[in-house]
């Protein structure tokens, strides 16, 4: 099993401005809902469960530099890691199988979510001294900060409490979008396909 | 159809810089107070960055801009004002608030490299047309494919933005409601959100199909509508602003030496 | 050897049982231009990828036999040099754009930017390219502002511009107006005359008679017969590959009158002179009574003839005006009362139809004038407490569609509107039956093709059971079948005492299934009586662009004249005027 195996064709470059379309949708909608969450890598797992780990990335990494680039969102810019990170992470499940079942799915979504943690933690720490800049993360991190704790800490908990509930949603959102999609479309990303002789 | 880019041709000077040159632009504003680490050299910074704007006419839409990183400021201010783990001495108090010297400059330092970063890129998104960057990019060797996706991005929302009010419509005429507590809208979430993400992934294969018989996957060598060369002020201010980077570079390695 | 040669080509998609295509083998020399017809799901569109090497290339699957253009085997020459050669244009006018140029001219020359065409070569051929199907003047608009009949028409231009050999049109007018429609035959017309060769899927059935030297008739993948048009729709099974041969076609087979050659004729210009050598009486010569909607048609003033004072009128609409933004009125002072006749709404993009229904369905507020329903003014209604009284099917079925299976996706309007779950069920089924799909009805929605997802969005709002029943462009992607289909729906709803209100593009469908006729243009009524006085009235038609149905082109034609005169609309109805005939002596 190929696990970075990657096609790049038409099928695959236009699946990945879809993706990021989704999720700015989905931005908006946590926005718009006032919900505690980002709701903004529901297209970037889409990209990597369907595209594989590469597209996921490119999808993530894409998504914020355009944003960051273009519509002046600078701050998104330099989460284009963090991004990167989880569909990577989400292409590497789905290639794994960690897509196919409901609960297997809530695995992904964990990793998804640890990844998250993992990169965006130092990025807090360096750039904005701890802070996500999401109320109730920050206010954990305010806590820690009162009580003492390291800044590092602090922030791990702050990334904690909001990116783990955040990717569990997303992944399951993608779980069933996955589930419904049409057999003739998920056809086009399979890697391993073949053209078979009927001659 | 209503555009995500913040970019409208007012036909100003700014307009006609060559997109590379305020690239370079952000690079130097960027760095250079970081290289040199004196906080006065970001003031300077977004002193030159808001001229710039202003001289192009469009600070006024920079506002925006600033204003959705307000409250982000306004936490780090918060937070390490209050809590920052060097504090030590008050610099005043609100009430029962205290907040430290040391925890107030740091949150000035975050707070000017947010402000002259945002200011630095607005000159950017203001005033370059997006597709007008992606092709200059693609004539410099960056992958044809990438510069498809980009601008791709920037058609895909405005439609798919449609597509949701219709489909807002669609599903009220089916008796949804999508409006009251926050129970019913959370409710009409699902219906809201999964046509519109179906049906633009299930356009990509269509989509996809189109890019096909045009060509896309051709490896012929890409030709292009028109040249956009480089103005004389634009190698210009180029050198320019990478001597300045060099000097700081310079300083900073020159002061390191002489403290040692 | 033939400039084209399709060989033993078989083909089956990834994880599909049966044959997509079924050894086909025809040959086509440069310059023919050749129709592809047959029922949904025959191998249309699959064959007229198979022709740019898009199958098997693109889609993978199962493959056998070949397929040669100009002696490039389809099959294995990369699609971005086939591309070189044959060019494909399909229905959907907002997905075949690249997605990613700013201007129409820029997304006309993308194809050519990709292919490494020298700078100024590129402008003259987008310049020729444009002026040939007249949107030059667009050039700097972005394409997806255009309406659908000019963003079709950039479409063609931007396949032109790369200069293929073979053009491939897959129902390139299925999802335009009338007049973007006659725009994109015009720009048909041009091409058929340049000597390129060209393959045309399409359901408009009469203009494939005009335009084809031959036709490939398919059904379930396998190739029928290959012959020319007066040849395939003289065939006596046709109906039972799922086309309808041309109404000129029936008209004459039914009178009995052939050609010198044994074959009955398929164009208006064949039929007309064969039928007006056999001095066939083909009108009423009866005068228009009153010419009854003309009033409405000066003003916007005065209210709607009400031709059936019995029917109590369901809406009664009052000086109705609405804006998108103020000072731009899209509708003004409209008056307008409906029964219970099923009515079409006819009229070009952009002359208001769908403001009109989405104000009586409460989706918009009017901003001036009251709406009427029954007794109740609906302005103080919210949609959702409307939902259960007008249903509403949008064009788009892809617009609704969320649920996981078919059933659940009909049965949600129902729930909505507080149905049980049993009543809510015993109607999704009875509305799946009605529309033929009760057997896909634990099947995903998205795997069914765009014309049975379309007949879901339909079952979805037939199943709520509401008094009123608004549906926006029915028929579009429909074949025979779903039309005759939906017309059975229009029908059975009629019976059951509802008001069906269409918004329609194809004429045919609005002449068979359509008592009463609105027309709109500019966002007034222009004419509003029985189909067959509206369709005669030759200048409302021609000042709202639309074109009459067949049957009353060729009475018109026959009659060489152009007073008032109600004309026959539908087949039957010619064939009663002149006679009784086999067909008519059935019930």
């Amino acid at each position: 099993m190929k696990l970075f195996k990657t096609k790049l064709d038409a099928a695959t470059i236009v699946l990945i401005p879809a993706c990021i379309g989704i999720n700015y949708l989905g931005k908006l909608f946590a926005s718009f809902l006032k919900l505690p969450l980002w709701l903004d890598s529901i297209g970037t797992c889409i990209g990597g469960c369907l595209g594989g780990p590469v597209i996921g990335a490119v999808c993530g990494a894409a998504n914020n530099l355009i944003y960051g680039f273009t519509a002046g969102d600078n701050i998104t810019l330099i989460y284009a890691l963090t991004s990167l990170g989880i569909g990577l992470a989400a292409g590497i499940m789905a290639r794994l199988g960690f897509m196919k079942t409901f609960p297997k799915a809530l695995i992904t979504a964990c990793v998804a979510g640890f990844v998250a943690v993992l990169i965006s933690t130092p990025l807090n720490v360096v750039f904005w001294g701890g802070t996500t800049g999401n109320v109730w993360g920050d206010a954990v991190f305010a806590a820690t900060q009162a009580a003492n704790m390291p800044v590092w800490l602090g922030s791990f908990l702050d990334e904690v409490v909001v990116d783990v509930p955040d990717k569990l949603i997303t992944l399951l959102v993608v779980f069933f979008i996955l589930k419904g999609l049409p057999k003739k479309l998920t056809a086009l990303y399979e890697v391993n396909a073949e053209i078979e002789s009927l001659d | 159809m209503k555009s995500i880019s913040l970019y409208v041709d007012n036909h100003t000077w700014l307009t006609k810089v060559h997109p590379f040159t305020k690239l370079t632009y952000i690079a130097a504003a960027i760095a250079i107070p970081l290289i040199a680490g004196k906080l006065w050299l970001f003031g300077c910074c977004i002193l030159v960055s808001l001229c710039a704007l202003a001289s192009g006419k469009v600070l006024k839409r920079a506002i925006p801009l600033i204003a959705f990183s307000f409250t982000i400021l306004l936490t780090i201010f918060l937070i390490h004002g209050l809590f920052h783990q060097g504090n030590a001495n008050v610099l005043f108090s609100i009430g029962p608030l205290r907040f430290y010297r040391e925890g107030v400059l740091y949150a000035c330092r975050i707070g000017l490299n947010i402000l002259n970063m945002l200011l630095s890129f607005a000159i950017l998104v203001l005033s370059t047309r997006p597709s007008e960057l992606v092709e200059e990019l693609e004539k410099k060797g960056f992958s044809r494919r990438f510069g498809y996706i980009i601008n791709s991005v920037f058609q895909i929302i405005p439609q798919m933005m449609g597509t949701m009010s219709t489909i807002t419509d669609a599903q009220r005429s089916r008796g949804m409601e999508t409006e009251g507590s926050l129970l019913t809208r959370a409710k009409a979430f699902l219906p809201l959100i999964s046509p519109v993400v179906m049906s633009s992934l299930i356009n990509t294969r269509e989509r996809a199909v189109a890019l096909e018989v045009r060509g896309f996957g051709s490896k012929s060598k890409k030709t292009y509508l028109a040249d956009r060369p480089a103005h004389k002020g634009d190698r210009a201010i180029t050198v320019c602003l990478l001597l300045m980077i060099a000097a700081a570079i310079v300083w900073r390695v020159g002061t390191w030496l002489l403290s040692r | 050897m033939a400039f084209i040669t399709v060989e033993n080509l078989r083909y089956r998609y990834p994880h599909a049982d049966r044959l997509a295509l079924d050894g086909l083998s025809f040959c086509v020399e440069k310059g023919e231009f050749i129709g592809i017809i047959g029922e949904n799901g025959a191998g249309k569109s699959t064959l007229s990828q198979a022709l740019i090497g898009l199958v098997p290339q693109f889609y993978k699957g199962a493959y056998g036999g070949t397929v040669l253009v100009d002696g490039l085997e389809a099959g294995k020459t990369p699609v971005s040099e086939m591309c070189r050669k044959v060019g494909l244009v399909f229905q959907n006018p907002f997905n075949q754009l690249s997605g990613a140029r700013d201007t129409v001219y820029e997304e006309v020359a993308f194809g050519m930017q990709n292919l490494g065409v020298e700078r100024d070569e590129m402008r003259r051929r987008v310049r020729e390219a444009l002026k040939l199907l007249d949107i030059w003047q667009y050039r700097d608009r972005n394409p997806f502002d255009l309406s659908g009949g000019q963003m079709q028409r950039v479409a063609i231009a931007s396949i032109l511009v790369m200069q293929p050999e073979v053009i491939l049109l897959d129902e390139p007018t299925s999802q335009l107006d009338p007049a973007g429609s006659e725009e994109v035959f015009a720009a048909v017309d041009s091409l058929a005359r340049s000597g390129i060769t060209i393959f045309m899927i399409e359901q408009k059935i009469e203009k494939l008679a005009a335009y084809c030297d031959r036709i490939l008739l398919l059904k379930e993948g396998r190739q029928i017969a290959f012959d020319t048009p007066r040849k395939i729709f003289s065939l006596e099974n046709l109906e039972e590959m799922g086309v309808q041969p041309p109404a000129f076609t029936r008209i004459c087979r039914d009178l009995g009158k052939a050609l010198p050659d044994g074959s009955w004729p398929v164009t208006e210009d064949e039929a007309a002179g064969l039928l007006r050598e056999m001095r066939i009486r083909p009108l009423l010569q009866e005068r228009i009574p009153g010419q009854p909607g003309r009033k409405t048609g000066q003003g916007k003033g005065q209210a709607a003839d009400l031709e059936n004072p019995g029917t109590e009128p369901l809406f009664k609409i009052r000086q109705l005006g609405f804006s998108y933004t103020p000072g731009v009125p899209i509708l003004d002072g409209l008056n307008l009362e409906l029964d219970a006749r099923p009515t079409a709404v006819i009229g070009q993009n952009g002359a208001g139809k769908t403001t009109l229904v989405k104000l009586l369905k409460g989706l918009l507020r009017p901003v001036s004038g009251t709406i009427f329903f029954g007794q109740e003014d609906t302005s103080q209604k919210t949609v959702a407490m409307l939902a259960g009284k007008i249903g509403y099917v949008f064009q788009n079925p892809d617009d609704q569609i969320f649920k996981y299976n078919v059933l659940d996706e009909v049965m949600f309007g129902p729930q909505n509107i507080g149905m049980s779950p049993e009543k809510a069920k015993a109607e999704a089924r009875k509305a799946l039956e009605t529309v033929g799909l009760w057997d896909k009805a634990g099947e995903n929605p998205y795997d069914l093709e765009l014309g049975e997802r379309k007949m879901v969005a339909i079952a979805s709002v037939l199943a709520m059971d509401t008094d009123v029943v608004i549906l926006d462009e029915p028929t579009i992607a429909q074949d025979f079948a779903g039309r005759s289909v939906i017309a059975g729906a229009i029908r059975e709803l009629k019976k059951r005492g509802k008001l069906v209100l269409a918004i329609l593009h194809d004429m045919d469908f609005v002449a068979e299934c359509f008592e009463r006729v609105i027309v709109m243009a500019h966002g007034a009524i222009l004419a509003d009586g029985d189909a067959g006085t509206v369709f005669a009235m030759d200048d409302v038609l021609q000042k709202a662009r639309l074109q009459k149905p067949s049957v009353a082109r060729l009475c018109r034609r026959l009659s060489g004249e152009t007073g008032e005169l109600r004309v026959c609309l539908t087949v039957e109805e010619f064939l009663q005027r002149n006679g009784g005939t086999d067909l008519l002596e059935k019930p």
